[in-house]
Parts: C-alpha cells; sequence; structure tokens
C-alpha cells in the first residue's frame, strides 16, 4: 500500500497550477494515470522518484515514509527502490544487455535475478549484445527488466511504449502485465492509450490541472463499463464510409479489422484515429468452434 | 443509438439472468441482461436507468396488435423517412420521443410507408441494453 497525499505549486507554460492529489495504491495494484499534457502527471511521478519536493503532504508505504513535509522526511530517490522506466531506454551503450542489467544489482544482492529477468522477457540471445545493436523494443524490454532487478516496490512507467510502433507495442504490454504478475508489484503507468489502458490497469485516475476529476476502473471512465451491453472492446476508427443510408466504421480492436453499422448521428462525429468503445449485447454474438 | 430515460420498475432473475421492466412514461420496456442486482448497482426498483436500442433492430409492422412474440411495441407516426436504394431511415414519432429505425426499402415499399403513416415499432427483449 502506498499512500499519496501531495500539494505542489507548478510553474508552467500554462501558468501557475497547484497539484492537489490525494490517491492510494493498494500493493500489487496497477494504476493509470491519465489526463492531457501539463495536467501534472510526470510532475507526480518525479515528487514519487524523489526528483522533486512537494510543498506539503507525505508519501508513505507499508515499511517507510519516503516523505513527510510535517517530520521533516525526504528520502533521496536511491532509498526509495522504485524502478523507473520511460520512452527514453536510458541504457548503458558500451556494456552488453547482461551488464546492463547486472550494473542495477544491489551490492548484497544475487545475480539470479538477472537470469531470471533475460528469460522473462526473452533476451537470451540478445544478452551479449550491446544497446546499439538492438531495436527500439528489444531495448525497452531491457530497460524494464533492468528497472525490475531490485525487485521495486513502486514501478513507474512514464509513457514507456510511446515511441514503438503498434504491434511492438502490444508485445510490450504483454511483457510488463508478466511481470507485474509475476512480482506482484505495485505499478503506476502513464499513457494516453485507451486500449493499452483497458489492457493493463485496475484502476484509473484522470487528472486535470493538478487535480484529480474522475477515478475508476477503465471500463467505468472509458463508458459501456456499467452497461447491461457485455459483448465490449475499445477500438480505434480507422474509416468511415458512407453506404447507401448508413455508415460503415471500420475499427482496428487488438489484431482485428473489425466493421460495424452506424446511424448518420453517430457517424457524424467519427473520423479516423479516434478511440472508441463498442459494445454489444451477449446475445447477439454467435460461436463456433474453429 | 435509440436511448430513452426511465426507471426500474420491476426484475424477475432466475440463474444468471434478469428480466427488466423499465417504465418510460407511457411505455413499459422489458429487457433480459446476464447481470443480477448483486453484481451491478443498478438493477433496483425505482433506478433510474437508460433504455438503449440500435436502430437496425427496429421492426416495424403497420398492423394493429400483431401475434408476434416481440414485447416491446411503441406506436408513432412517421415524421421522415429517407428511402436509400437497400436501406430506409424512418423517424418514427411516438408517446416517448422520437426513435429512428432502418429497414430495407423493399419492406418500406410493401407496407406502404410514406410520412405521417401509422405505424409500431417493435424490439425484441434481448436487443435493448440498459444503461444507468
Amino acid at each position: 500500500m502506498i499512500d499519496i497525499r501531495i500539494r505542489k505549486n507548478l510553474q508552467s507554460a500554462q501558468g501557475r497550477m497547484d497539484l492537489h492529489l490525494d490517491m492510494s495504491l493498494a500493493a500489487g495494484q496497477f494504476v493509470t494515470l491519465f489526463g492531457a499534457s501539463g495536467a501534472g502527471k510526470t510532475s507526480t511521478l518525479r515528487m514519487l522518484c524523489g526528483l522533486m519536493t512537494p510543498d506539503a503532504g507525505h508519501i508513505t508505504t507499508t515499511q517507510k515514509t519516503w516523505f513527510d513535509h510535517r517530520r521533516h522526511i525526504n528520502l533521496p530517490p536511491q532509498q526509495r527502490n522504485i524502478g523507473y522506466v520511460s520512452q527514453d531506454y536510458a541504457l548503458f551503450p558500451n556494456m552488453t544487455v547482461r551488464k546492463n542489467l547486472e550494473f542495477a544489482l544491489d551490492k548484497k544482492q544475487s545475480g539470479t535475478i538477472v537470469d531470471e529477468l533475460i528469460d522473462i522477457v526473452e533476451l537470451g540471445e540478445l544478452q551479449y549484445r550491446k544497446p546499439g545493436m538492438l531495436s527500439g523494443g528489444q531495448q525497452q524490454r531491457v530497460a524494464l527488466a533492468r528497472a525490475l532487478v531490485r525487485k521495486p516496490d513502486l514501478l513507474l512507467l512514464d509513457e514507456p511504449l510511446s515511441a514503438l510502433d503498434r504491434e511492438m507495442r502490444e508485445k510490450l504490454q504483454q511483457y510488463i502485465l508478466d511481470v507485474h504478475r509475476k512480482y506482484q508489484l505495485t505499478t503506476l503507468l502513464i499513457s494516453h492509450d485507451v486500449g493499452e489502458i483497458m489492457k493493463l490497469s485496475d484502476r484509473l485516475y484522470e487528472i486535470q490541472d493538478g487535480r484529480i476529476v474522475r477515478e475508476g476502473t477503465p471500463a467505468d471512465i472509458f463508458g459501456l463499463g456499467k452497461s447491461s451491453a457485455r459483448f465490449r472492446f475499445t477500438g480505434e476508427v480507422t474509416g468511415v464510409q458512407k453506404a447507401d443510408i448508413v455508415y460503415i466504421v471500420t475499427l482496428r480492436i487488438g489484431h482485428d479489422q473489425v466493421k460495424i453499422i452506424a446511424d448518420p448521428s453517430e457517424a457524424a462525429d467519427l473520423q479516423p484515429g479516434d478511440k472508441v468503445a463498442v459494445a454489444s449485447k451477449a446475445f447477439n454474438p454467435v460461436i463456433r468452434k474453429i | 443509438m435509440n436511448s430513452f430515460s426511465g426507471h426500474i420498475t420491476g426484475i424477475r432473475t432466475h440463474d444468471a439472468l434478469a428480466l427488466v421492466t423499465v417504465r418510460v412514461d407511457p411505455h413499459t420496456f422489458e429487457a433480459i441482461v446476464i447481470d443480477d442486482p448483486e453484481t451491478s448497482a443498478y438493477l433496483r426498483t425505482n433506478s433510474p436507468v437508460q433504455v438503449q436500442f440500435k436502430e437496425t433492430e427496429v421492426i416495424i409492422t403497420t398492423a394493429k396488435a400483431p401475434v408476434v412474440s416481440l414485447r416491446n411495441r411503441i406506436e408513432g407516426h412517421i415524421s421522415a423517412i429517407e428511402k436509400g436504394r437497400l436501406l430506409s431511415r424512418l423517424t418514427i414519432q411516438t408517446a416517448i420521443g422520437n426513435l429512428v429505425s432502418i429497414i430495407s426499402t423493399d419492406a418500406a415499399v410493401e407496407l406502404g410507408l410514406e410520412k405521417n403513416s401509422p405505424v409500431t415499432a417493435m424490439v425484441k427483449l434481448n436487443e435493448i441494453i440498459l444503461a444507468p
């Protein structure tokens, strides 16, 4: 359990903003922060890491107090046991994959965790290569494995997959989910990708101008969650085509391309790139063994 | 999507299914859902709920009291009709507000549907989505 109550007066390009957050992350939970840029998401991660000091409040874990304004406690980043992955892999270019991971080991720590992580993120064949020889997705797997070497109390993911193409993103999402479950991590993700959030998160906080405006499960927040339509997915519009008096909306849902008939009143505000929720009653789909 | 606000007047459950009646004055809708009052907080008598159904699920008849299995029947008259080559879009003015039906143009012609025609719109109860 990580309890976060922080206030911080931030100076941004848009002017002053009073960041005021009150949230708790249950152990083992996968939580996402969602919101427009400038809403205070990255500042929140920086304060959790200890790279920025809140003006007031506290950050406490079950074992330790990381920050407490009243008690003048402010642990430096290295004492907080946080794993951090951003879209900038920040690997040591002159070290092999294995050495990058070993470098992150604590002095007292055995090296078996390195073998285990190399195995989980399937870097076995690449472990003696240097980062420059790897693709973006492979480098991000190394960065993810390295963040886990010390078995962090909190894993912070700052839009880690936004620089990767869709297929690689989906693969990495699965690795993230696998390690989150295997190591029973408490994970905090910043993401704008609705599909990614739906796939990974247990809980979602939407931040606007430094305040939490909504919180709940991704399904509740992105709509349709509480409806009785049980056959539901999120996808991205790839095309809207008029056909007679209706529209055919083409969607990408995971790896699949699907088509949906929409009334002109619904198709009017859809365009390629829009994230959408689709739903149908559980009574409609037909099922057949393949 | 057609959407109307109402409130729940009755819930009959059996196994994991619930047959819910929703009053959208002066009509009563019936919907069958795989939710029950324990899994879905909105499933309570008197709870406000949206009744939703897709335009393409609305069946049209000109008969007064057709002997068919459809549970949801709303009378009205056509306030607008847009005939396409294959499909036609009817806007029907009813006591609960306008609803839209998309049916085949051949059917619209065979039924002699025109603006102001009196019709009954019908929806199967398994096509009705309930949303709090």
